[in-house]
């Protein structure tokens, strides 16, 4: 996979990128997968090396709905990296997957970091971003051969409380 | 207690101007930092065998600074990091002069951290292709501290009230010890309501709510308790600190739930278990004030309050001088300057010594007036025992208590 230039960076997913070449080549193809390990499977995020809950090295990609909720999330204003100026104000979102939650502790959950982006790709109104909204993820392809999962906001209903920051 | 409390003591500190164009090496700075520091304990280059430092890429090196003050050195290492690297390298630095490696530890962190690399990953930093880890967060433009931690202040607000205008307190209180520093950058007191009226960074963050950049080097020195006893300042006595501890799963801040909890959590049991104090014995904090949101997060993880109550605990005026326990007396780094750090540690080993460097004309001499108001006095009265709490991330910290 080759480099590929997004808002004045260049993301390097080269070919011995363990962790993260799967999960790159999956997002191309309009795929969420995770690490799952092959002798506890438990899945895990970041995608690492090991698992963190038997430490086995073997483990094999496993396709995830990419639906979830926002654990968390800023506002970025004021974008101190010239290449995302034109789209500040922007959501950053901690996405917590339905997968594994509450699995193997009850603190526990798959989380991931992405925006929350509109149907065209374009940050989601700060007025509709919230902690607890159901989201799900979608596929930017950002480059011909290079896709970065995003998530927007889905249809169903909060499974729990919803709480956004009063500004 | 722990088997090398109260053996091993800071015994010189030292720093150079904070400023946003120093026009000058690290080197250059450090060079001069470390020599204040020699100046301070009134040791010769002969009597400083061991050195530490810790950089992000972004610094001199050991050989260098030593080479140009005259030391001959018998150990150093320069380590990769930032915050909570100045505790974690003072228990380096005790491990090292235990083991007999060499016998007196010059410590310092040199950083051009405003007119060379910033921080945020602009400057210099910005044209670094984008690997590994990275990928997790910076396609999606979360690349700065502040941008990274404020997800953290997010959910602490959702969980447990907490409120913008009760962090603002943080900075209303080191902005008024800074204005009794005359080192520090900026000497301005604001209010709650300058805080709230700035300009957003990242929400829940306001320009205010962040630490200042600037470019400076830090310099402490640590030998054995029976060497202090001979060199020229009342030597400040190590009795607890840990270093780096992390949250489980560290290598990013959302794993380990509940991501309100930081480092301090598993870093307080250990650190006051090896002082043999509590919270309650500690007379003075340094907590680590990239944002004023970081200072709260870890003085409730280090049990200085319920956790939860921050909020209220850093608007109570207790974080204050004349307060019961006052936080970043130096102005911290939202005020004096940016060093990852080590100022705060300076500054409580100032404390402890009855040095707080504020306008006091006999400052020097441990005469001061206790008036807090503008432009005069800084000093803790009967400060007995500090504790800092480094902070690097949300699951990284170090902490380091001392006594007089």
């Amino acid at each position: 996979m080759p480099f590929v230039q997004y808002r004045g960076m260049q993301l390097v997913v080269p070919e011995n990128e363990s962790e993260f070449l799967g999960y790159f080549e999956a997002a191309k193809q309009h795929r969420l997968v995770l690490k799952k390990c092959t002798a506890c499977g438990l899945m895990r995020y970041p995608p690492g090396a090991g698992c963190p809950w038997c430490q086995s090295l073997e483990w094999s990609w496993h396709d995830v709905s990419g639906k979830g909720t926002i654990y968390s999330y800023e506002i970025i204003v004021h974008s101190i990296q010239p290449g995302f100026r034109d789209i500040a104000p922007f959501p950053v979102v901690i996405v917590e997957l339905d997968e594994q939650r509450g699995v193997p502790t009850p603190q526990e959950g798959i989380r991931l970091i992405a925006n929350l982006v509109d149907d065209q790709f374009h940050p989601e109104a700060e007025a509709n971003v919230a902690i607890g909204k159901r989201v799900q993820v979608v596929f930017h392809d950002i480059a011909e051969d290079f896709t970065l999962p995003q998530f927007k906001l889905s249809n169903e209903p909060p499974q729990g409380p919803v709480w956004q920051f009063p500004s | 207690m722990g088997r090398l409390t109260d053996k091993y003591c800071i015994v010189g500190v030292g720093e150079t101007a904070y400023t946003k164009d120093s026009g000058r090496t690290t080197r250059s700075m450090a060079v001069e930092a470390v020599r204040h520091a020699m100046r301070d304990a009134g040791l010769q280059a002969s009597q400083v065998n061991g050195m530490l430092s810790y950089h992000g890429g972004d610094s001199c090196v050991s050989p260098e600074v030593a080479s140009d003050l005259g030391i001959r050195l018998d150990f150093y290492m320069d380590c990769s990091g930032g915050g909570s690297s100045t505790e974690a390298l003072v228990g380096l630095a005790t491990g090292a002069i235990e083991v007999g490696m060499c016998e007196t530890v010059a410590i310092f962190r040199s950083m051009n951290g405003y007119s060379e690399v910033r921080i945020g990953g602009t400057g210099r930093r910005a044209a670094t292709p984008v690997g590994g880890s990275q990928l997790l967060s910076r396609p999606f433009g979360m690349v700065s501290a502040g941008q990274s931690f404020a997800p953290v202040f997010m959910r602490h607000m959702m969980e447990y009230g907490t409120t913008s205008a009760q962090v603002a307190a943080v900075k209303v209180a080191h902005s008024k010890h800074a204005s009794n520093n005359p080192k520090a950058y900026y000497k301005k007191r604001y209010t709650i309501e300058d805080v709230l009226n700035s300009r957003w960074i990242c929400k829940p963050l306001h320009l205010l709510d962040c630490c200042v950049e600037t470019d400076n080097a830090t310099a402490i020195i640590v030998t054995a308790a029976e060497r202090a006893r001979d060199l020229r300042q009342r030597p400040i006595y190590i009795m607890g600190v840990v270093g780096r501890v992390t949250k489980a799963r560290g290598d990013t801040f959302y794993n380990d739930a509940p991501i309100t909890a930081v480092a301090g959590k598993y870093a307080a049991p250990r650190v006051f278990g090896m002082a043999g104090v509590t919270p309650a014995d500690i007379h003075l904090t340094g907590s680590y004030d990239a944002f004023t949101f970081t200072t709260m997060l870890q003085l409730e993880d280090y049990g200085f309050c319920k956790k939860g109550e921050g909020g209220a605990y850093v608007s109570s005026g207790i974080i204050e001088l004349g307060g019961k326990r006052p936080n970043n007396t130096n102005g911290g780094h939202l005020c004096e300057g940016y060093t990852h750090g080590m100022n705060m540690v300076i500054e409580n080993t100032r404390q402890l010594r009855g040095q707080a460097d504020d306008y006091c004309p006999q400052w020097q001499e441990g005469i001061h007036t206790y008036d807090y108001s503008e432009g005069k006095c800084r000093q803790v009265r009967d400060a007995e025992i500090s504790m800092n709490l480094g902070w690097a991330n949300p699951v990284t910290g170090s902490a380091l208590i001392m006594r007089r």
